[in-house]
């Protein structure tokens, strides 16, 4: 395995009580992410997916293992530095979005920023910034429900890129929307990854998007890696 | 995160449920008002009480007594009591000097005393016009009561023994409502004496049930020179006269129950006497030379300490009534940032995906709290002004009628108010506590999966 590789991840495994029976999420799992990959992740439900990708995310600790980001030991941060890395390192996208309904477009996406210690001004202004990199200028100051299914999706993409994070996390980005949505979204993940240089790791059903998107592939099963490719 | 930042999301949260916070919010303005109303309550009696004594500055009076003779005040004594009557009998004649106008003038002379002036009273009988009142005449004499503040006139001068000082209050009953029309007028003032002469013995002794007692009546002609605000030494008399006017005049002293047996012609010693010093410093000194003389002293100085443990005692009760309120007020505050956890689970879930470290999510819903508290803490503080302001105004339209001049009730010192609001926002901090732990304790994993 490459030691230098962006994110790397060995022996990780996550085992959790539910009720008195004891669940192997993740089972000694290992992979690399080269800087500027587009990963995907895929398998059946259950499999441990959103697991390893809160684990990746800092919201959530294994129960053994390693994980490095950028060559920093993630797994050993305690919770305040696991915020900071939250927030500077890595963005978050989640399949139902995830925005906080009482907030405008433009407010969502500046969120970040407040807890960054970031003047309202230049919250603002960044958030704009964002906003017009996904396309969504025109709709900053619509509520969550009064925006589509992709123009929400949109919205959590631009809060995820608010604080230049290296990494994007996708946990199924794809799984409310129609599948036209769909692929304009895993577009424009693709095009901030070609473009910006980000590293994606976006997990998802579809097998045709990852297909024709993604340039690398991790399959899980009950917990496992079964199968780690590189596609183009 | 800034701290205007947190003070303006924590608005803006407030404002998202404006019923909620409103009716939160209510229920610490009504417990800071109630506690603010019950300590400004405590405090307007306290400074009302001190200022009057050091209006009067009774700080600067010792009361002189013989031992065992005198009375002391709030005690009184059985004449009856054999063993009291004994002692007296002994310790007065062995020990202490006679209370009369030669002590008087050797108290003058000790060093630190301004005057020495016996206190005596009288009862009496005043009439002006067709009125009658039953009052206490005080004797004082005009070098003592000219720093008396007055409500219209002037004390009276020595050289006029027949000016009398009364009280306010006595004006309006005996039916004049503007103290200067009272000025010049002429009174009445009948004392009672015991008449021991033949021919009242002889009724008394033919016709028992006709009179109990021997009691004659005589009246003197006096004129108003002035009339006072508000009686000194707790108002023991609504009228005073001067010590020559007294002097000549027959009366029932009410200092001690001996002078009904007092053989007549004997010149009267008195049973107390006041020793007015030149300052406070002065008292310790004073008392120690006059106790050396075998005297029984008594200052209201002294009792100041215990006037402090039972202004005390009173603002710890006060205050523990008005922390009703605030208790109940603090529960609702809990209620209500638990509700709003329970409501932003998720939300709590999103900030800390985004980055929020506990830290930041607990001084968010800190700082709810606090505003809760600060807001609830101001209006609380109107709404004791208000009501205390009210009140007083009820309460001396009902008392003016009585004389009594028009009084605050209530005070509101700098420091209670700041201390209100202060206070407030730290009950509120406090009640936050549990909620706000348990928002840092949300999981972003759970938060998250639900939808």
């Amino acid at each position: 395995m490459n030691s230098d590789s962006f994110v790397m991840i060995e022996g990780l495994s996550k085992v959790y009580l539910s009720g008195t029976i004891r669940v192997v999420a993740l089972d000694d799992v290992s992979f690399s992410v080269a800087e500027g990959e587009f990963l995907g992740v895929a398998g059946p439900s259950g499999s441990g997916k959103s697991t390893l990708m809160n684990i990746l995310g800092g919201l959530d600790k294994p129960s053994s293992g390693n994980i490095k980001v950028q060559g920093r030991l993630i797994s050993e941060l305690n919770k305040e530095e696991l915020a900071l890395y939250r927030r500077h390192q890595v963005g978050m996208i989640f399949q139902s979005f995830n925005l906080i309904g009482s907030y405008t477009a433009l407010e969502n996406v500046a969120f970040p920023l407040l807890f960054a210690g970031v003047a309202k001004k230049e919250r603002n202004a960044r958030a704009e910034q964002v906003l017009e990199e996904v396309g969504l200028l025109p709709r900053k100051d619509h509520r969550p429900s009064e925006l589509s299914g992709g123009e929400q999706q949109r919205v959590t993409i631009a809060r995820a890129l608010i604080n230049q994070p290296k990494i994007l996390l996708a946990d199924e980005p794809t799984g409310n929307l129609d599948s036209a949505t769909s692929k304009q979204i895993v577009q424009l993940l693709a095009d901030l990854n070609r473009n910006q240089g980000l590293t994606v790791i976006m997990i998802s059903h579809e097998h045709a998007l990852l297909a024709e998107f993604a340039n690398g592939l991790v399959q899980l099963c009950d917990g496992k890696i079964v199968g780690r490719q590189k596609m183009r | 995160m800034r701290i205007s930042d947190y003070i303006e999301l924590s608005l803006c949260n407030l404002w998202k449920r404006k019923l909620r916070t409103f009716l939160t919010t209510c229920g610490v303005v009504i417990g800071v008002g109630a506690l603010v109303c019950m300590f400004a309550f405590g405090k307007g009696v306290q400074k009302n009480i001190t200022e009057q004594f050091n209006k009067v500055d009774l700080f600067n009076y010792i009361n002189v007594s013989t031992r065992g003779g005198g009375r002391e005040p709030g005690r009184s004594h059985d004449p009856d009591d054999a063993a009291w009557r004994g002692q007296e009998d002994r310790t007065a004649d062995a020990n202490s000097p006679r209370l009369d106008e030669l002590f008087l003038q050797e108290v003058e002379n000790i060093e630190g005393v301004e005057a020495a002036f016996a206190e005596l009273r009288f009862p009496a009988q005043i009439r002006l016009g067709d009125k009658e009142q039953f009052t206490l005449v005080q004797v004082l004499s005009a070098a003592t009561c000219r720093p008396m503040p007055l409500r219209a006139g002037c004390c009276y001068e020595p050289n006029e023994p027949n000016g009398v000082l009364i009280s306010d209050s006595l004006v309006r009953r005996l039916g004049i409502d503007e103290p200067s029309a009272a000025i010049g007028r002429q009174i009445e003032i009948a004392t009672l004496t015991l008449d021991f002469s033949l021919a009242s013995l002889l009724r008394m002794v033919l016709s028992p049930g006709d009179q109990a007692l021997p009691v004659a009546r005589q009246s003197y002609r006096f004129a108003i020179a002035g009339v006072a605000e508000r009686m000194p030494f707790g108002g023991m008399g609504d009228a005073y006269i001067q010590p020559e006017a007294a002097g000549a005049m027959r009366k029932l002293s009410l200092t001690s129950i001996w002078e009904f047996f007092r053989p007549a012609g004997e010149a009267a010693d008195y049973s107390m006497i006041t020793v007015k010093v030149r300052s406070p410093k002065d008292i310790a000194t004073v008392k120690k030379e006059l106790e050396s003389r075998g005297l029984r002293t008594f200052a209201w100085i002294d009792q100041l300490d215990q006037m402090r443990t039972g202004f005390l005692i009173m603002d710890m009760f006060l205050l523990a009534v008005g922390m009703i309120g605030v208790t109940v007020a603090s529960l609702g505050i809990v209620n209500t940032m638990v509700m709003s956890i329970l409501e932003r689970y998720k939300e709590i879930g999103i900030m800390k995906a985004i980055g929020a470290g506990d830290k930041d999510v607990k001084k968010i819903f800190f700082f709810e709290s606090g505003v809760i508290g600060f807001v609830g803490g101001v209006f609380g503080l109107a709404l004791g002004w208000m009501v205390s302001t009210v009140i007083n105004q009820v309460v001396n339209h009902f008392i003016a009628k009585q004389g009594v001049p028009y009084m605050s009730y209530f005070s509101f010192p700098w420091w209670l108010c700041l201390g209100a609001v202060a206070f407030s926002v730290l009950v509120s901090l406090i009640a936050g506590i549990y909620p706000t732990l348990r928002a840092a304790r949300v999981d972003p994993v759970v938060a998250l999966r639900h939808d």
